[in-house]
């Protein structure tokens, strides 16, 4: 199996810096998640993690060693888009596998298709969005690879097939395969994932494993006696990641003890006050939106 | 070999075989056709059936011999079957013209050869069923194989047109991936050209049992006819080797270019300074494409010359070929997903 380091990944297209120092390891046999907005930098990761784009700088090793040929036969990857050929029927498709992959599972492959409600007799340009999505998913899956790599691998799909394709992936991790994969759809991300990394315009904005990132991150919820209150300081907290207002409302997103910080609200007078898990989506939310009420502008409220 | 470039070989060929084939159905309707009218049988019937003529049949050392005579016209005719299933025809008529005119034109495995007599005898021999330049076969089959070259011309444009996900994930070195198309298409160009010459010998057994000449010429045009295409082919996957989109223009601009560069090339408007830039620039863009290299023109029916010519061609053509190869495939290794 393999263990996957990315160091000091840098992509630049031009001027416009697609990744840019990213660095994170994927665990042997982990399902890992990797989330970002649109145009996060997570396909250009992936493309430069299968050599299919050449990274500006930095570095990507597979056990310790860099991608060569010989390393293809171990990893099989979904692209985002389908990359079906239009002119192909899904049978060619399969023997085109076949024949490229020492490990191609056929008799998978044809399970899987069938279970899709796939005819093989049909040309690409013949199938839907969905359809060829749940294509390239089969073909991948049935290459019984090491390492997996999905992006937006339920895209188009109907919910039966998507959670069909979040199955195959627990599935493939069960069977001790490395799984990579990127959604937009946090919640199968959440159910799936045991470790993720969030991308936010080409930059690493969090990493780590999921069940800790939502066990160590609470909420701090309090309604301030005013809108002009000040917070005397409370936005410098060290166990404070950030702090958002909205009105007398102010929510604190904690790193670790929630408590000690629900008390300092109290000693400044607020009330309503209460501590809120988060769940995945919250995590995402606060790692990649704008921070418009920064800290500083908490702190600055003078209304 | 890659599976995806030998379906697009197969289906070039299939489209091909279905050209050819209708070729083939069309000249063995024109044959049926013919054959009602214009075959041996209705000639002699025909001209048996004029006043004067006296129509016999005999064998000579196993085969036909038809004799008509016409003593009123002076004239005879002699079909005689040969070997092989070819025929010599000799009709002995007066002498229509007061020069002596002897010449002889051959057309394909046709031979027409009159000669002057004594005695005001006009004598015209038609042998059919001679064997035919092979070169002839070599032309046809060249112009097949530069269509399907043109319809393969693209093949990494191809893949680079959203499909470098499937091409540039196979546990193998693009150099390899890549000889692998390239190896694939040669084949099918090939193919193509055998298919062509087996095409037109079928055509051509409709009217007589081919017979090939592969003397000479023949078979020195043979390297040339097989460079020609692929060095043609190979130029197309240069030129297109690293574009994602617009491969299917530069195709088909491919053609009018090489036409009109070739044609300015040898436009001459005279020793003044733009003239001879004019002329530098044509000639030295005509040199790009392989069909600049593949001119008649000027040559003479000397094989100590002519041979030497084609072999020469066929190194450039060969050249080429390796070097558009080896262009296309190093910008297909810097291509990006």
């Amino acid at each position: 199996m393999s263990t996957i380091s990315i160091k000091n990944l840098r992509k630049t297209y031009g001027p416009y810096v697609a990744v840019d120092d990213l660095t994170f390891e994927i665990p042997d046999a982990c399902v890992f998640g990797l989330l970002g907005p649109n145009g996060a930098g997570k396909t250009t990761t992936f493309k430069c993690m299968l050599g299919l784009a050449r990274a500006t700088s930095g570095s990507v090793l597979y056990d310790g060693a860099p991608l060569v040929p010989e390393t293809l036969e171990r990893i099989a990857y979904v692209p985002e888009r389908s990359v079906l050929y239009e002119w192909m029927t899904v049978a060619e498709h399969l023997e085109m596998q076949r024949r490229a992959y020492k490990k191609f599972n056929v008799a998978r492959a044809n399970e899987l298709l069938a279970q899709f409600g796939i005819d093989l007799r049909k040309k690409a340009r013949a199938l839907s969005k969905g359809m060829r999505t749940a294509t390239m998913v089969a073909l991948a899956i049935a290459r019984e690879a090491d390492i997996l790599i999905l992006d937006e691998p339920t895209s188009g799909l109907d919910p039966i097939n998507q959670r069909h394709v979040l199955n195959l992936i627990i599935n493939e991790s069960a069977r001790g395969a490395t799984v990579i994969f990127s959604s937009h759809q946090i919640g199968q991300v959440e159910r799936a994932a045991e470790r993720i990394a969030v991308i936010d315009r080409g930059r690493l904005a969090l990493e780590g494993d999921v069940d800790s990132l939502k066990a160590d991150r609470k909420i701090v919820e309090a309604i301030l006696p005013s809108e002009s209150f000040a917070l005397n300081g409370l936005a410098g907290d060290s166990h404070i990641l950030r702090l958002d207002r909205t009105g007398r409302i102010v929510r604190a997103m904690t790193s670790s003890d929630a408590a000690e910080v629900l008390a300092k609200f109290e000693a400044l007078g607020a009330s309503g006050l209460r501590i809120v898990d988060l769940n995945l989506e919250d995590i995402f939310l606060y790692a990649v939106s704008p921070a418009d009420a920064t800290a500083d502008v908490v702190e600055d409220t003078k209304l | 070999m890659n599976y995806v470039e030998w379906l697009r070989v197969r289906n070039a060929l299939r489209v091909t075989a279905i050209c050819l084939g209708v070729l083939i159905v069309i000249c063995l309707v024109v044959r049926i056709s013919v054959a009602a009218q214009f075959g041996d049988r209705s000639i002699v019937d025909r001209i048996g059936r004029e006043k004067d003529t006296v129509v016999t049949h005999s064998v000579v050392d196993g085969y036909n011999r038809t004799t008509m005579t016409n003593a009123r016209e002076h004239t005879t005719v002699v079909i005689e079957d040969q070997p092989g299933g070819g025929k010599i025809i000799q009709v002995t008529e007066p002498s229509h013209s007061s020069r002596d005119r002897s010449e002889s034109v051959e057309v394909g495995p046709v031979n027409v050869s009159t000669s002057q007599e004594s005695g005001g005898i006009e004598k015209t021999t038609i042998e059919t069923n001679r064997p035919v330049p092979f070169a002839i076969y070599l032309g046809i089959a060249a112009v097949i194989g530069l269509i399907v070259a043109t319809v393969l011309g693209a093949p990494f444009a191809r893949e680079n047109d959203g499909h470098l996900e499937f091409a540039f994930l196979k546990p193998l070195s693009r150099t390899n991936n890549a000889l692998g198309i390239i190896g694939a298409d040669c084949v099918g160009i090939l193919g193509s050209m055998i298919m062509a010459i087996v095409a037109f010998a079928i055509m051509h057994a409709f009217f007589e049992i081919p017979h090939f000449d592969f003397s000479g010429i023949n078979a020195t045009v043979i390297p040339v006819a097989i460079a020609l295409p692929l060095s043609w082919y190979a130029l197309l996957n240069a030129s297109t080797a690293s574009l994602k989109r617009g491969a299917g223009a530069v195709l088909g601009l491919a053609w009018p270019a090489a036409i009109v560069s070739q044609t300015l090339a040898h436009f001459n408007l005279g020793g003044s300074l733009a003239g001879q830039a004019f002329h530098a620039i044509f000639w030295g863009v005509s040199r790009i494409f392989p069909l600049t290299y593949v001119s008649f023109e000027g040559h003479d029916s000397d094989l100590s010359t002519l041979g030497p010519k084609l072999m020469v061609t066929a190194t450039i053509l060969t050249g080429l070929f390796l070097v558009y190869g080896a262009l296309a495939v190093v910008q297909w290794r810097r291509v990006e997903a």
